[in-house]
């Protein structure tokens, strides 16, 4: 930091320092959950007219590794916003996350680092890219230190830094008197076994941390009294130099800290209670202009947090923050971080779209499956995108109702009555063309943010809902359980939600995983051939010679059903051929071969057959070719094309209004 | 002579095209025809799709949206992309001529019949418009003036086609690319919503504007014949901007019936609850007695403009028999379609 804003910030500061404010008395905060790795203590100035974030911070860091650490890595993510050689820039291309990217830079420059010895480890940083080898990237740096950090040792270190925000295009920034402030100060990445997980900001990719205490004090004008969102509980507010504001924040075990401000917010404020869990203080922070909209988002965190305590245990924190960015900040939208979530919503958001709902409860949800199971969000994002988006479509299904309306005004539903069915309705998504790829794969192996959806979050989803509908919904419910409570605070992979899943499930699901999770593939069962006849008698020479015995009528019917599997996904499935009478034939196929027949002789007349009846496998492709039944039935198709005739009249004269 | 009011038009509008209901059977005979070309091979292709289909039970009381969404992704050569085609009509970016090429089946075919039905539109406007100023007409009446106006107004038609979609792409496209660059520069969502309901508000008062000075054109170049046609034309762009309220009235009147019209049809809603609500013949029935009644309203909307710009409905000229005494006066031969009547038949 260049000495005279130092002075400037020293003084704005004034007993408010890291080390002051580790003085002041214990504020209010959750007992530690984890055992600390990466603890940062901030003190920080928000200037909003240059919008920037000027800052010092303490970082105190642990090798938990079996092996010596001679060099550091830090995420420098603002970066990522500096220019548009940056590995995010040329991978986002122009556009993403539904607006496009303005040219407003940002940036994280270091101005000191030393170790708490004093020395200074600034002229050992070097801008690295382990993942692209882009040169132009400064998205991570490394330090090489004079002496390497021992297994089990813990050092200090120091830096003073300047963040300058950019625009809000994607997940951090500025609009108009509205920040976010989220990957804004240095972080260390994961040091493992197997070396450093640092990897650079990519336009698909998310986070990877370890969990540690944050203790952040935050300057800022006065007009953001009662208007900031942070992660952690507000420990201490008091009055600062120029009529601005001292904040200060902390929160253990977590693995990321950030926070918003606006003078425009609406606060609410109500706590969330549930029996065996401690009351969670939920602070709203609202648009003006989606006021009417408070409720809605109460009610939505409140199911989340319930669904979420009664499947895998009590939330921990003693805050959840939900923050609504302003109109043009939608970049912002749907993000997920400990303790504090950004909301997605529109100023006309009918009821039955679930819009604010669905992303509130589903940023809720990471705060466990990310929050607390802190898997790599870079390497194996389905483990918290695909698990999220399961979890949430149940927690959903269960709130709002399943199938629910695709229309509803003030309860009119419409004249087509169209419903949409959790979770296989709602993620149809995956099944385009843009869903190649296994699920388990790294999110810089997708050629797209709309692929990446697709199959991180969707196909993962959809996979999840078919193991459970395998499996039962109990095992699946242990299983979460036992992932979560054997892995919160703690980063696991994909090898660890399978051993979960099968300790819970008591058996070897492999071919599960490894068909659907780990390998490409479509699945697409379908019945090829349903047909029934009058059974006759064998006919031709029968015997040892002698004429052709002529075909006598038989009792009953003989009927020939062909599955067939046309996708490379080989899954057991069951097989129901309904008889007249109400007589029925199970069978549960394997599913490996790639066709199987069933013929009956002297049987009642078949009247269908049917591949998957219960829907289980809510991976199948078509699901129109599930089933055929022997003779025809008009009257679907019949109202159908009258409907289509119907509207067809009216379209073509709508087509000829204006003219 | 007091001026009629647009109400007065319009119900007189009505009460004209109650009184040749062939008219509104020529317009829905017209849409039916059109409409087959589009739904027979949708029909075939929903047989096949559905008859042998165990699941096509619960389709016949109520959509299935894992169904449709499944035949549009798995069969694209059933509909082609045809609803991201339609939805993008009202997307800041419009709809895009490469759009227009990747339709397939259904969705091709309806954009060859909507070229279809812009060419039988001008010829249906030529014989509504010439039946109604016959006293006595019939259908015969209505083929004959939809072809003799059909060069006149196929000119009118299309001009006013290519107006509607310059007014689009100025008024709504291009203004919506501005606003996808500078909308996210607002303070709130509300001010964006109401810039774009300005927007398309402008663009709903240029559509009816072209529609009310073609109609207008249309109208006069009926009812005088007498001039010559640059007149015609010219006296017909006078005529509209001369009642543009009472014309606007109208156009307003008739846009709230059939609004009025379509909310019956949603608050009933015969389409729903499958077989326990209709039976297949009775909705059917429904479906066209609805399309029938707007086409009702449709030629008694043309009958109140005629009205508005004409005031006094008079036929162009006379097929009634001559009064006895007046066939030393008749011409030799009939009129030629364009010439002007003799004095005698006005």
């Amino acid at each position: 930091m260049f000495p005279a804003k130092r002075a400037v910030l020293a003084l704005a500061l004034a007993g408010t320092s890291a080390a002051g404010l580790a003085a002041t008395p214990a504020a209010t905060t959750a007992p530690r959950l984890a055992d600390p790795v990466a603890s940062y203590q901030i003190v920080c100035r928000l200037d909003p007219e240059k919008r920037t974030v000027e800052g010092s911070l303490q970082l105190t860091w642990k090798n938990t590794t079996a092996r010596p650490a001679p060099t550091l890595r830090f995420h420098l993510y603002l970066n990522a916003f500096r220019n548009t050689l940056s590995t995010f820039r040329q991978e986002s291309e122009s556009a993403r996350r539904h607006t496009t990217i303005p040219d407003s830079w940002g940036a994280i420059d270091l101005s000191r680092l030393t170790l708490s010895d004093g020395t200074d480890l600034l002229a050992r940083l070097a801008y690295i890219s382990p993942d692209d080898g882009n040169p132009h990237d400064r998205t991570v740096a490394e330090v090489s230190l004079p002496r390497a950090v021992a297994p089990g040792e813990t050092i200090a270190l120091s830096a003073d830094f300047v963040s300058r925000l950019p625009r809000v295009s994607v997940r951090t920034g500025w609009k108009d008197a509205f920040f976010l402030v989220a990957q804004w100060f240095p972080k260390i990445g994961v040091l493992t076994d197997a070396g450093w997980k640092c990897a650079q900001f990519h336009a698909n990719s998310e986070f990877f941390a370890d969990f540690g205490d944050y203790d952040v004090s935050l300057e800022v004008p006065a007009a953001y009294r009662g208007k900031v969102a942070a992660t952690g509980v507000l420990a201490e507010e008091r009055p600062g130099a120029d009529g601005r504001l001292l904040l200060r924040f902390r929160q253990s075990s977590v693995h990321d800290f950030a926070w918003a401000a606006d003078p425009d917010f609406l606060v609410f404020e109500e706590t969330f209670r549930e029996p065996g869990s401690s009351d969670v203080a939920l602070r709203l922070f609202l648009q003006p202009e989606h006021r009417a909209q408070k409720e809605r988002h109460f009610h939505a965190a409140r199911v989340a947090l319930t669904g979420l305590s009664r499947l895998l245990g009590p939330y921990p924190h003693p805050t959840l923050s939900i923050v609504d960015p302003p109109w043009g900040a939608r970049g912002a939208n749907g993000m997920e971080y400990p303790t504090l979530i950004t909301a997605g919503t529109r100023r006309f958001a009918p009821t039955a779209g679930h819009s604010p709902e669905q992303v509130t409860v589903h940023e809720t949800v990471h705060q466990y499956f990310q929050g607390m199971v802190g898997s790599n969000e870079v390497e194996e994002p389905w483990l918290d995108e695909g698990i999220t988006v399961y979890v949430t479509e149940r927690i959903l299904a269960e709130a709002y109702g399943n199938p629910r309306p695709i229309l509803d005004v003030f309860g009119w539903r419409g004249t087509l009555g169209i419903e949409m069915h959790r979770p296989l309705d709602t993620s149809r998504s995956a099944f385009g063309p843009l869903a190649r790829g296994a699920v388990a794969s790294p999110s810089m192996a997708f050629s797209s943010r709309e692929a990446y959806g697709a199959v991180v979050y969707r196909k993962a989803a959809l996979a999840l809902a078919t193991l459970e509908r395998l499996a039962g919904r109990e095992v699946m419910d242990r299983a979460l359980r036992l992932y979560f409570e054997r892995w919160r605070f703690r980063h696991p992979s994909s090898a660890d939600f399978v051993a979960a899943f099968e300790e819970a499930a008591g058996a070897d699901w492999s071919f599960f995983f490894d068909r659907t999770i780990f390998q490409d593939g479509a699945l697409d069962y379908a019945v090829t051939e349903a047909a029934t006849a009058p059974a006759e008698s064998p006919r031709g020479v029968l015997g040892d010679g002698g004429e052709p015995v002529a075909p006598t009528a038989r009792r009953g019917f003989d009927s020939d059903v062909r599955v067939e599997r046309r996708g490379t996904i080989a899954l057991p499935v069951e097989v129901v051929l309904r008889f007249e009478g109400g007589r029925v034939f199970r069978d549960r196929w394997d599913g490996q071969g790639l066709w199987k027949r069933y013929r009956f002789g002297g049987w009642p007349r078949l009247i269908d057959a049917v591949v998957d009846p219960e829907g289980k496998l809510l991976l199948d492709l078509d699901r129109t070719n599930n089933g055929l039944r022997t003779r025809p039935d008009a009257r679907a198709a019949a109202r159908w094309t009258a409907r289509s005739l119907f509207w067809t009249q009216n379209l073509l004269d709508f087509l000829t209004v204006a003219w | 002579m007091s001026r009629p009011s647009a109400l007065g038009s319009f119900a007189r509008g009505v009460g004209a095209s109650i009184s040749k209901p062939y008219l509104a059977v020529a317009l829905w005979l017209i849409q039916l025809a059109l409409a087959a070309v589009l739904v027979l091979p949708l029909g075939n292709a929903l047989h096949t799709l559905l008859d042998r289909d165990p699941s096509s039970d619960r389709m016949v009381a109520r959509p299935d949206y894992g169904w449709w969404e499944t035949v549009t992704r798995v069969h694209p050569d059933v509909l082609g992309a045809l609803p991201e085609a339609v939805t993008s009509l009202l997307s800041p970016e419009g709809l895009r001529s490469s759009q227009v090429s990747t339709l397939r089946g259904a969705g091709a075919a309806a954009v060859g019949l909507g070229a279809l039905a812009v060419i039988l539109h001008a010829f249906a406007l030529g014989g509504l418009l010439g039946t109604l100023r016959e006293p006595q007409a019939s259908l015969v009446t209505f083929g004959r003036e939809g072809l003799r106006r059909l060069p006149a107004f196929l000119a009118f038609t299309l001009a006013a086609v290519a107006g509607a979609l310059t007014a689009y792409r100025w008024l709504f496209v291009e203004t919506g690319a501005v606003m996808a660059r500078r909308g996210l520069e607002l303070a709130t969502e509300t001010q964006v919503l109401l810039i774009t309901l300005g927007r398309l508000l402008l663009l709903g008062i240029a559509l009816a504007a072209i529609k009310l000075l073609v109609d207008s054109v249309r109208s006069i170049w009926v009812a005088r014949p007498d001039l010559p046609p640059v007149s015609r034309f010219l006296a017909g762009v006078g005529a509209a901007l001369g009642r543009p309220l009472r014309l606007l009235g109208v156009l307003a009147l008739w846009g709230v019936s059939i609004a009025g019209l379509y909310g019956l049809w949603l608050f009933l809603d015969p389409s729903a609850g499958g077989e326990a609500r209709l039976a297949l013949l009775p909705l059917i029935a429904t479906q066209q007695v609805f399309v029938f009644l707007r086409c009702l309203l449709k030629v008694g909307y043309y009958a109140a403009v005629s009205e508005v710009l004409t005031r006094a409905p008079a036929p162009e000229y006379a097929y009634l028999p001559r009064p006895e005494g007046a066939a030393s006066a008749a011409p030799a031969e009939p009129p030629t379609p364009d010439s002007p009547p003799d004095a005698a038949s006005v």
